[in-house]
């Protein structure tokens, strides 16, 4: 194909409109002709403009996506995450205080982001929990290589999160290394019934970010947090199976990070 | 280091490499809508719209390194990759497809409407304008290729014109939506 005729092309090209034969040979032009693509790059912008209007995304959807990403292997490498910070300046770090904040701060907090949280999830239509099957698998591969946890514990800089109930009674423990890597190592979480879960919680600033569904009754498990999370807490609730996008059942425990 | 919403969509895709769940689901937040709102004016289904995002996004998980952000916004490419599904989509069944396309269009009206809601008005309004401004015939032929899916040669069946006739006015109702759109200042459209 010549050149003249892959830029006649283009616009219909840019369109998805172009098959066949005129597709192939297109192609193979564009793949040596870098003008051709530097058009073609400005008319996909163009498409893009045309079509960007936005639909209520349908519920579910995220779970479904979720889901379906692949699993890593249990004795896989943590994903590298960005830095969480410089050196010295972890947002893990104990505040300079190092006292917790008062729990009916963190209890007004998140009622008043859940509500914030839901109006957005209500107005964009996300969902962004994770399916229970995906977080069942992780609470086995947490398991079957507790050594994950001894190793975190060893590793320079991992903070552990004590999770209490707000009678102060001690319910989950979580151990947080700098990569974002953590785990829950142990638990007294009372069992919950049918069709309940719990649910993990990073509170960040203003908002609750899901970090994963922690079953019925929790024993271990790991999660990833994103390497830009930068919690204050870490909190608990107990969620219809599936989970939430925003709280939406009580805080069973929390912890200050 | 910014918060995760903070990012740029550049660094959620480096994020993806490195198999971050959460720079993927702040990739959905940010485009899921306009992903699922082309698949599905394209498609006119929603169980089918909803495959084809589903299908945009893991293949964003599983290949990131095919978006260069070097040749376009995410969003762009995100749309790219959608359109292409749907259309394949919609051009598995398109002896019966092209049938009611030609009865559809002696009945269309004139006129370009924009019936969704649309993320970014400005850019919409921008866009509306651009279209709005193009000479009726290549308006019309953008319009069945894009969100009907029809080919070029298709579009000339259907609209009863030559094909070079066609695929010119595509091209140059394209090249003219870009010279407005680059003056109107729309971002990522200027070549």
């Amino acid at each position: 194909m010549s050149h003249g005729e892959a830029v006649e092309l283009l616009g219909a090209y840019a369109l998805d409109a172009v098959d066949g034969d005129e597709f192939t040979q297109l192609e193979e032009h564009l793949a040596t002709c870098p003008r051709c693509r530097a058009e073609l790059d400005g008319l996909r912008e163009v498409a893009a403009a045309m079509g960007n209007s936005v639909e209520p995304l349908p519920e579910g959807l995220w779970s479904n996506i979720a889901s379906r990403l692949p699993e890593r292997q249990p004795d896989e490498e943590p994903p590298a995450m960005p830095q969480l910070a410089p050196e010295g300046r972890s947002p893990f770090r104990a505040p300079p205080d190092g006292r917790r904040r008062p729990r009916r701060s963190a209890m007004t907090t998140i009622g008043a982001l859940a509500v914030a949280a839901a109006a957005v999830a209500v107005v964009l239509g996300i969902s962004l929990v994770r399916a229970d099957n995906k977080v069942s698998d992780l609470q086995a591969s947490a398991a079957s290589s507790s050594s994950a946890v001894t190793t975190a514990l060893r590793t320079p800089g991992h903070r552990v999160v004590d999770l209490d109930s707000s009678s102060h009674a001690a319910l989950a423990r979580v151990v947080v290394v700098p990569s974002g890597q953590g785990y829950l190592v142990s638990s007294n979480l009372p069992a919950l019934g049918q069709g309940r879960t719990y649910q993990l919680w990073a509170i960040e600033g203003k908002r609750p970010i899901s970090l994963g569904l922690l079953g019925g009754a929790p024993r271990q498990a790991g999660f990833t947090m994103a390497g830009s999370t930068r919690p204050s807490h870490l909190s608990i609730t107990a969620e219809p199976t599936g989970g939430s996008v925003v709280p939406t059942g009580p805080i069973v425990a929390t912890g200050s990070v | 280091m910014p918060q995760i919403d903070e990012f740029s969509d550049a660094q959620l895709v480096t994020s993806i490499a490195r198999y971050s769940e959460v720079a993927l689901a702040e990739v959905y937040r940010r485009h899921g809508g306009a992903v699922y709102g082309l698949a599905k004016r394209v498609l006119h289904n929603p169980a089918e719209a909803e495959d084809v995002t589903q299908e945009v996004f893991l293949r964003l998980w599983n290949q990131p390194d095919r978006f260069d952000a070097a040749r376009g916004s995410l969003r762009s490419f995100l749309l790219a990759q959608a359109h292409g599904r749907a259309v394949d989509a919609v051009r598995s069944s398109s002896s019966r497809r092209l049938r009611e396309a030609r009865d559809a269009v002696r009945t269309a009206e004139a006129g370009y409407d924009l019936q969704h809601e649309v993320w970014d008005l400005a850019v919409a309004d921008q866009v509306t304008r651009a279209m709005g401004e193009l000479p009726e015939e290549e308006r019309r032929a953008i319009e069945l290729a894009y969100f009907d899916g029809h080919t070029y040669r298709e579009v000339a069946l259907l609209l009863d014109q030559p094909e070079g006739t066609v695929k010119s006015r595509i091209r140059n109702g394209m090249r003219r939506m870009r010279a407005v759109l680059t003056d109107a200042g729309v971002r990522g459209v200027d070549a």
